[in-house]
């Protein structure tokens, strides 16, 4: 029963791989990708934060906390393992990125791909330095490096956001223009459209609300960067939480990781 | 670089090089432990070793309904026997990912009280069974090869055949050995996927054997085994034509 629910949960979630070789005869499903096996345990991970730090509000056993203190550990170490290749995959998405038609997202990108090698480097050194390869480095002043590095590549991340957002409601703003425009200019209805601009220029944030919800792409990816920046504000110590909060916010943005990779037209280009 | 983002793209691709890199370990320690190096160093290879396994074994929590379906999807081959070997191997691999399951649950706190001596044995069984049928089912194939490319070559060898009942009864079966050997090597050498997955589950076999107590050899050996069908299975991701199919 229970790898029939999975089976089907994985089937709703469409994570399907599709297989290198064209002329196989295989079926198309080949288990779980690794991104998002990454990302399921990456929620995993973030929700054993989340419930150990309710559980300590409400004083629950002294056991489960541990216990999930050390599922939580183990499951990041795994990741960590699983993480060691990935600088190579920053640099050829900043090769990529580079090529990008218009400036702000092509510099934005780049150098949050870039930034983003360089934290990937940090946190190999951590690993062989978890795993006892690299004994006599200092841990804190890696970790801190690596947080800064996550932290400039997610702000690289928004500016982009905030910049396509910006264009889109500039673009909405040109739409209502065009609109009003196109009245015909009859003293008669002067009033009639002195009443109609007033209507059309909407306040902000309905304005907002509407361009996003016309682009879930840019929604989630706004959202996903938001989240994730909980975790170095609070390490680097510029706008301290709680690991409930943290635990909340890496959760919703592994969520929404899943879900780009389960629907990957989702995903912003 | 792009080639590395294209390999590592791929679902069991960093699986297989943390299994390599896991082996290599066990071969390391044991070649250090032999020439006498330090309980330090020795203790080092291990933990990294002991890291490597816990890792993988979190990133295969999947594969036990992975391993379901592909069984699922076996059941409609044509061929009865493969239809039965390659099912039966699913299942069985599938049963040992459930154990190694139980096991990663235990090690990592969830499962405190869980044995992980007998829930380690079961997982080998498992695994040993999976292997066997794997085995048989190379059998099976190379059988139906050689059959097939000693019935193309009969018409020509009949006359050899009259002349061979002549001789001696034990240069005709060392005769006869010869043949069969060359016939083998034969279809090994024009089918390379074969011959790939042939090797591969010999050297894998070699594990549970030692683990389950079985055939005992040394945790070089067992290493040297684990790195070397690594590598093979890391060969027939990089190039999907060497993977034997179904």
């Amino acid at each position: 029963m229970l790898p029939d629910v999975y089976g089907h949960l994985c089937a709703f979630l469409d994570v399907r791989y599709r297989t290198e070789d064209p002329h196989s005869n295989q079926s198309k499903w080949r288990g779980l990708h690794n991104p998002a096996m990454n990302m399921f345990i990456r929620a995993a991970q973030y929700a054993c934060m989340l419930l150990g730090h309710v559980l300590e509000r409400r004083a629950g056993p002294g056991a489960t906390r541990a216990a999930l203190r050390q599922l939580e550990a183990s499951m990041s170490s795994g990741r960590k393992l699983f993480r060691l290749g990935n600088m190579v995959h920053a640099m050829v998405a900043a090769k990529q990125t580079i090529q990008l038609p218009d400036l702000v997202p092509r510099i934005c990108l780049t150098a949050s791909n870039l930034i983003r090698a360089l934290y990937f480097i940090c946190d190999t050194v951590l690993w062989l330095k978890s795993v006892g390869l690299l004994p006599h480095i200092y841990k804190w002043k890696w970790r801190n490096w690596a947080t800064k590095c996550y932290y400039y590549s997610l702000l690289m991340n928004l500016t982009r956001d905030l910049y396509e957002i910006s264009w889109l409601l500039e673009q909405a703003a040109e739409k209502e223009k065009a609109k009003e425009n196109s009245f015909p200019w009859d003293t008669q209805d002067q009033d009639l459209i002195c009443l109609e601009t007033e209507r059309q220029s909407q306040p902000f944030l309905p304005l907002l609300y509407s361009t996003l919800k016309k682009h879930p792409p840019l929604l989630l990816d706004t959202t996903k960067n938001l989240c994730d920046l909980s975790s170095p504000l609070d390490r680097l110590g510029i706008y301290k939480t709680n690991p409930g909060i943290i635990g909340l916010c890496g959760l919703l943005s592994s969520l929404v990781g899943i879900l780009t990779i389960a629907k990957p037209h989702l995903k912003l280009k | 670089m792009e080639a590395w983002v294209r390999f590592s793209a791929q679902s069991a691709a960093k699986e297989r090089v943390f299994r390599a890199a896991q082996y290599a370990c066990t071969l390391l320690g044991y070649t250090m432990q032999k020439n006498g190096a330090g309980a330090e160093l020795l203790a080092r290879i291990k933990q990294l070793e002991a890291h490597m396994s816990l890792g993988r074994k979190l990133f295969r929590l999947g594969n036990s309904a992975e391993a379901l379906e592909a069984a699922k999807r076996a059941i409609h081959l044509s061929d009865m026997v493969l239809r039965f070997c390659i099912t039966v191997a699913h299942l069985n691999r599938a049963m040992y990912f459930a154990c190694d399951n139980v096991l990663w649950a235990g090690k990592t706190g969830l499962v405190p009280h869980a044995d992980q001596e007998k829930w380690s044995q079961r997982s080998f069984r498992y695994y040993l069974f999976a292997l066997i049928m794997n085995l048989s089912r190379d059998a099976y194939e190379i059988r139906l090869l050689m059959e097939r490319e000693a019935s193309g070559k009969r018409p020509k060898g009949t006359e050899n055949g009259h002349q061979a009942q002549v001789d001696n009864g034990l240069q005709h079966l060392a005769l006869r050995l010869r043949i069969q050997l060359r016939l083998l090597g034969h279809v090994l050498r024009s089918n390379p996927p074969l011959l790939l997955d042939l090797v591969k589950n010999a050297c894998d076999i070699f594990i549970p054997l030692d683990k389950l107590g079985l055939y005992k050899t040394s945790p070089g050996f067992v290493g040297l085994c684990g790195l070397t069908s690594s590598i093979l299975s890391i060969l027939t991701i990089v190039h999907p034509w060497l993977k034997l199919k179904p």
